[in-house]
């Protein structure tokens, strides 16, 4: 099984070698070989007597992310999608993109799409998952964004990509949550394990992470607002990935954690909600649109909201639907979306203002349309599988398994007349969606190609697709007892046995639901002229898309804003922020932790030279600041350093005070060499208020510096290691001179890469005199 | 065997000299210097395997015993930072002459990179604290040598704000070091260690380890303290960049990581929760630097400042798994920003300009670069299966097993807008429509560059899908950074 | 002593960063020289003031100061001085290529 799922990865590093050969022939054909391969291995599953089925593949064991692939009825029906959809969408693409396209790179991010839609359905590690899934963010990225050269197809793409990363983000979140606390990365594990999250009083936020996750993917209300802008990809794939499987992605991860997750009544509520406002909203903005293609995504988001709702429900019956829904939503809308290619590509555009009659041109197409948009209205036809996933839906709607109190309460009341109010705008744009393209007055002359039928390549798939629906229409059981009822039951956590799928129940309120819709949809289809000024007015401003944008803009502003106000180039603002806040830090530190000590008992008498010399270079010190004279600030730099050496002898270290007399000497001399050339010292011209803040972040520190070294002092805990080198130093060094012996032999180390800084420090001083570099570079 | 330890830091030094001496003949200098670092990359790999199966060896520098002389322990945590620096500095080495002029490989820029080279070796192999602020300075040396190597008005004035900020804090660090000694009455590591913990860190301690994380942090480029960072590293050549971009902050993460794991690790409550919230801001100020500008080199500039919160975050949390998710962190993070910074480096060269506004379908005449910035952004942004995710990952559950969710929680955002920072050069400049047919001689620079980067992103890529490989000893590093009794025990052997 | 010693390298330390946050290069240089004078001085106050001889061994004493501060002073101090030469060179080159030693009109965010 793992070959199988890897053979879309494989054959995506094979595609550049073959698409060379693109003049002979198109790599299509071969790529639509390799989900037919996965189609007919996995398609041998189905039957009644189906056990689910674990594989499992060693990769990364000590972190436990091991590719275990888990096979149930929900993971079957995904995989039949993604690689029967596949193939024929394919199949479509060979006709629909032409050779002088980049097809290497199309199909190169077709397969790996493929492939890592597979790995998400039958993941059962949490981790490869969640690989998996921003795989198809990150392919569907790419797809978005093949025509690149268009800026909304940038913009499109980049905001698929932050809106599902942004949830693929959250997901991760969840599941790294669940995984700690349940101490298993299998999906399964946590389910049997389900009480240590359900009674985890992180358990909201958990359930909120994985929401989050599955409704940006899904396209739910209000993230749905990238599916639309997803359009701008090439045909094939908004059929692919943007209606058929991967906004499924998110459906699919809420109906696999659903036996654990639906026993909560939050659940319920936030899924239901949200599903529900969805399907309104997603419809009724259908309804506003002039694109087909956005028609299609609008009724897309519509549905899924549908199928959310009802995984919500969690009712036996609404999780049948769902499952139902999902495999017949994919039918009708995946050959919808080949419609409104053929039409594009016909014709030229995909406008339904400028469209219309073109049934005499193409009848084929236009016979297709008629089918599969009446599939999705639910019209009442014993022969169209939208109508019985339609009315499972009502049915489930009116039998809500919750306590009637609260929020719930109020949820279960209004839910069936929301289903209705959804289903009738799902009506009316599945008509609008027909007979403004197909019937109606043609005006060829304005259409930018003169239009004719399809060739057969291209209508081969949607017509496969149509025959689905109608096989499915005229004999749901066939498919459902060895496939369906398994999806459920695994959603469901239990057996699943359905028996509601008949034509006729008798005149029940379902069947008043389905009719209400009818008769209220094609009231306000054929006074349409009516409602088009409402439609077009509201919700007038409101928009999401607005929020997206105005977010996405600001990131970049404020973020600019925000980083020069502090990043403005001045070292001693950036120093002053740096001193303010070790200052601050450590002196909370110092004071949390009572570290400030003094002892006084063990300390070197005061003597009058020390205070002497410490007198003077404190004057020398303050003088610096004084002068503004550059020779005296530096010949005052001096004193300092000849008070330190003058220190140094004081306190018995000869070496020391040596060393620090030259180098004073010589560091002098360098400073006058180098400042000899400059400009005069000023006066400070800063402010009063910045003079006050340097001074007290200096004599801050200062004073931090002086409490620590005083507290060190004061807590000498333990006796130096120092008399080991004294007693050794004869001995063992062959030196009397203790420091010098600590230098060159027991601390050798030390000494070898000071002269090596010296090296080093020459060889810049060299290249920074001799190197003239260019003037000003290019930033 | 012994021995072996000095060799990582000793090679390089020698091949620095060598490389001063003849530093006229450039032809030579190059090839020399790509022969040595390849020799020294196989050295230390070699040394590196004999760690990893004999554990960790202990060189007593001129045969004084610890604590008195110094010591360098070239533990498989030392043996790892040392031998992924090298990686990185094969593949700028090989970068350099593509990308650096004449005048500047001949002022020894090759010098400089050896003596860089066995600073940052130094600096994870020294077990002495006062050796760890002479390598230090050995490092920073050489980096003033390179950051003002070209003499460029922009560079030198960037230069020196880069110079004034690291002495400042190198004299902090050497008057902490005193402090400490003060208290403790040593300066070898190990030792130092086995005091403080007797003593429970009481008193002026834990405000000395302030100090010190201070010290370091502003190497790191925590918040507060990164504000130096952004501008000095990207004012000299991309391949000097790419070194301190991969190499300088990490050292001091690694210092962080080896003072707060061995010496400090008594007051944790106090200290480490001080490095989460701190974590936190640096993520979220470093990742908002990043989105706040068009300059592609100045956006992976700012990148390494969250990148520096995620490791700080492992060892705030401080648990085996937050630790290891650090070390994990850190070498994907070396690999990945060199590759970033020489990426962005031949991506303006190419362009002839680092302002994105002014870049626009590159990826069609540069296919090979777009792509592997591509796989560049996913992985710093941690998307699986790259090397970034591996360390994120383990970070994160080190963070909810803590119950740290706020942490969690800006580091998931976090990801996000570094993903978006990188994603936006990627859909401003490499898509869109294609601009004027590039120099013909840029072209082919531009595809040569390709190679090291390449090179790196390999192993960045196996890093991440490999994780099997690696994972098992990064955790046994860090099982062993949580006992510090370990380490104290294999240098003192008393 | 150690006390008045700690103030003065505070007093050091104060008046050097004092100096780091001016504006003209040369004060800001000067300001680091004087910084790393008060951490010199600090060391060798964290050694213990005037108890012994100078570590210098020789017959009869009994008690030596610590030499091992003073060799990490050595050590320091020759360090410094080679930071210093190179910032001083530095500061300099710096100053006329950009016709400036006011490091508030070097500040360099002309290019976003």
């Amino acid at each position: 099984m793992l070959l199988v799922v890897l053979l879309p990865f494989i054959f995506a590093i094979a595609i550049p070698f073959i698409s060379k050969w693109k003049d002979k022939f198109h790599p299509g054909v071969f790529v639509t070989l390799i989900p037919a391969i996965i189609f007919i291995y996995f398609v041998r599953f189905i039957g009644t007597g189906f056990e689910p089925l674990t594989r499992e593949y060693s990769w990364i064991p000590s972190l436990d992310m091991n590719i275990v692939f888990y096979l149930d009825g929900l993971s079957l029906l995904f995989v039949l999608l993604i690689s029967g959809i596949g193939a024929l969408v394919a199949f479509y693409s060979i006709y629909y993109l032409h050779k002088s396209e980049q097809l290497g790179h199309f199909y190169v991010y077709f397969l790996i799409f493929m492939g890592s839609m597979l790995g998400v359905v039958l993941s059962d590690n949490v981790f490869v998952l969640y690989s998996f899934w921003e795989f198809t963010s990150l392919s569907s990225f790419l797809l978005i964004g093949f025509w690149n050269y268009k800026q909304e197809s940038r913009y499109g793409a980049l905001k698929s990509m932050l809106i599902t990363v942004f949830g693929g983000l959250s997901l991760l979140g969840g599941l790294i949550f669940m995984s700690v606390l349940t101490k298993t990365t299998s999906i399964q594990g946590m389910i049997d394990q389900q009480q240590l999250i359900l009674n985890s009083e992180f358990f909201p936020l958990i359930l909120g992470l994985i929401l989050l996750g599955a409704f940006t993917k899904s396209a739910q209300f209000p993230f749905h607002i990238w599916l639309p802008d997803a359009m701008e990809a090439p045909t094939p794939v908004s059929a692919y990935l943007h209606s058929a499987t991967m906004v499924k992605a998110g459906i699919y991860l809420v109906a696999r954690y659903s036996p654990m997750l639906s026993s909560s009544e939050w659940f319920f509520i936030i899924v239901s909600t949200v599903g529900i406002i969805t399907l309104c909203w997603g419809s009724y903005m259908a309804v506003r649109q002039t694109d087909l293609k956005a028609i299609l995504a609008f009724s897309t988001i519509s549905q899924l909201g549908m199928i959310m709702a009802m995984l919500g429900f969690g009712t036996e019956i609404a999780v049948f639907a769902a499952v139902f829904h999902i495999l017949n939503h994919a039918t009708f809308k995946g050959s919808l979306f080949m419609v409104a290619g053929i039409v594009d590509h016909e014709t030229g555009t995909r406008d339904i203002r400028k469209l219309g009659g073109l049934m005499t041109f193409l009848p084929i197409t236009a016979t297709i349309a008629l089918l599969a948009s009446f599939s999705m209205a639910g019209v009442p036809l014993p022969f169209l599988n939208g109508f019985y996933s339609k009315e499972l839906f009502f049915d489930a709607s009116l039998h809500l398994e919750v306590s009637g109190e609260g929020i719930t309460g109020f949820l279960m009341s209004i839910i069936p007349y929301l289903a209705v109010f959804g289903s009738i705008f799902t009506f009316v744009y599945s008509m609008y969606f027909f007979f403004s393209s197909f019937r109606g007055k043609s005006n060829i002359e304005q259409l930018p190609k003169k239009p004719h039928e399809a060739p057969w390549g291209m209508l081969l798939s949607p017509i496969i697709l149509v025959a689905a629906v109608i096989v499915i229409g005229l004999f749901p059981h066939l498919i459902n007892q060895p496939f369906i009822e398994h999806a459920a039951s695994a959603v469901k956590g239990m057996e699943i046995h359905e028996h509601h799928i008949k034509f006729w129940h008798g005149i029940k309120t379902p069947l008043i639901m389905s009719l209400t819709v009818v008769f209220l949809g094609t009231v306000l289809v054929l006074s349409r002229k009516v409602w088009q000024p409402v439609y077009n007015y509201l919700p007038g401003r409101l928009s999401f898309n607005k929020v997206y944008d105005g977010m996405v803009d600001r990131l970049e502003s404020y973020s600019s804003i925000v980083t020069k106000g502090y990043m403005n180039g001045s070292l001693s603002r950036y120093v002053r922020l740096v001193l303010a806040a070790i200052l601050v830090i450590t002196f909370a530190f110092m004071a949390i932790t009572g570290g400030f000590t003094v002892d006084t008992s063990n300390l070197a008498e005061i003597t009058l030279p020390e205070i002497f010399v410490a007198v003077l270079m404190i004057c020398a010190a303050v003088g610096t600041i004084i002068t503004n004279n550059r020779i005296a600030a530096i010949l005052i730099l001096g004193v300092v350093g000849y008070g330190l050496s003058m220190l140094f002898v004081l306190y018995r270290a000869p070496d020391l005070a040596l060393t620090q007399l030259i180098i004073e000497t010589v560091t002098v001399a360098l400073f006058l060499l180098a400042f000899y050339h400059l400009p005069k010292m000023r006066k400070k011209e800063e402010s009063a208020s910045t003079r006050t803040l340097n001074l007290i972040i200096s004599i801050g520190f200062g004073a931090l510096m002086t409490m620590i070294a005083i507290s060190a002092h004061s807590s000498k805990y333990f006796e130096s290691i120092a008399n080991y080198f004294l007693e050794k130093s004869h001995s063992l060094g062959g030196g009397d001179n203790v420091v010098n012996v600590i230098l060159v032999d027991f601390r050798g180390l030390d000494t070898l890469f000071e002269i090596v800084v010296l090296g080093i420090a020459a060889m810049a001083i060299y290249g920074l005199v001799r190197l003239r570099g260019k003037e000003e570079e290019e930033e | 065997m012994s021995n072996l330890t000095a060799l990582p830091i000793i090679l390089p030094l020698i091949a620095g000299i060598i490389m001063a001496f003849i530093h006229k003949k450039t032809t030579i200098v190059r090839r020399l210097s790509q022969v040595f670092t390849v020799f020294n990359l196989l050295v230390v790999g070699g040394i590196f395997l004999y760690v990893l199966q004999n554990g960790a060896i202990i060189l007593e520098t001129g045969d004084w015993a610890a604590p008195y002389g110094i010591i360098l322990v070239g533990d498989l945590l030392s043996m790892t930072l040392v031998l992924t620096s090298n990686l990185v500095a094969t593949a700028c080495v090989f970068y350099a002459p593509k990308s650096l002029s004449k005048e500047q490989e001949a002022f020894y820029f090759y010098s400089f990179f050896f003596m860089l080279i066995a600073g940052v070796s130094g600096a994870f192999l020294t077990g002495d604290l006062f050796n760890l602020f002479v390598f230090f300075e050995v490092l920073l040396m050489a980096s003033y040598g390179l950051i003002v190597l070209g003499n460029g008005k922009a560079q030198l004035r960037e230069s020196i704000k880069y110079v004034l900020i690291n002495l400042f804090s190198s004299m902090l660090f050497v008057t902490t070091i005193a402090f400490l000694y003060s208290v403790v009455g040593t300066v070898n590591m190990a030792q130092v260690a086995e005091r403080v913990q007797e003593v429970e860190q009481q008193g002026i301690l834990t405000t000395i380890a302030i100090m010190f994380f201070f010290v370091f942090a502003t190497k790191a480029a925590v918040f507060p303290l990164y504000y130096w960072l952004p501008r000095p590293y990207i004012s000299p050549n991309p391949v000097v960049s790419a070194l301190f971009g991969a190499l300088l902050t990490k050292v001091g993460i690694y210092s962080i990581l080896r003072i707060f794991t061995l010496i400090f690790n008594q007051d944790v409550q106090l200290t480490h929760t001080l490095f989460i919230y701190l974590a936190a801001l640096t993520m979220i100020f470093g990742v908002v630097g990043a989105l706040s500008t068009n300059n592609i080199k100045l956006v992976v500039a700012y990148n390494i400042i969250p990148a520096v919160g995620f490791m700080l975050m492992g060892i705030g949390i401080f648990t085996e798994v937050s630790v290891s998710g650090t070390i994990y962190y850190l070498v994907h993070d070396m690999i990945i920003k060199g590759a970033l910074f020489l990426l962005v480096g031949a991506v303006a060269y190419v362009a002839g300009t680092s302002d994105l506004r002014k870049m626009s379908g590159l990826i069609h005449h540069y296919p090979v670069l777009g792509w592997l910035f591509f796989i560049a952004s996913l992985v710093l942004a941690g998307i699986p299966p790259f090397s970034g995710f591996i360390g994120k990952l383990l970070l994160l559950r080190g963070g909810l097993a803590e119950e740290e969710i706020l942490i969690v929680i800006v580091g998931l955002v976090t990801s996000l807008l570094i993903l978006f920072s990188m994603i936006r050069i990627f859909i401003r400049g490499f898509w869109g429509e294609k601009t004027e047919i590039p120099l013909p001689e840029r072209e082919h620079k531009g595809k040569m560059m390709a190679w090291p980067i390449g090179l790196l992103l390999t192993f960045s890529v196996l890093l991440g899908v490999g994780a099997e490989w690696f994972y098992p000893s990064i955790e046994s590093i860090s099982k062993y950074l949580m006992d510090p009794q370990l380490y104290i025990d294999s240098v003192l052997k008393e | 002593m150690e006390i008045i010693m700690a103030i003065l390298a505070g007093i050091l330390f104060t008046t050097g960063i004092y100096n780091l946050l001016q504006k003209q290069l040369l004060r800001i240089v000067i300001g680091t020289g004087l910084i790393s004078h008060g951490a010199h001085l600090f060391i060798l106050t964290m050694g213990e003031l005037k108890t012994g001889a100078p570590p210098i061994l020789s017959e009869g004493v009994e008690k030596y100061t610590d030499p091992l501060p003073q060799a990490l002073i050595l050590t320091s101090i020759v360090i410094s001085f080679g930071v210093t030469s190179l910032l001083l060179v530095l500061a300099y080159r710096t100053s006329k290529i950009n016709g400036t030693d006011n490091m508030e009109q070097m500040r360099g965010t002309d290019y976003e």
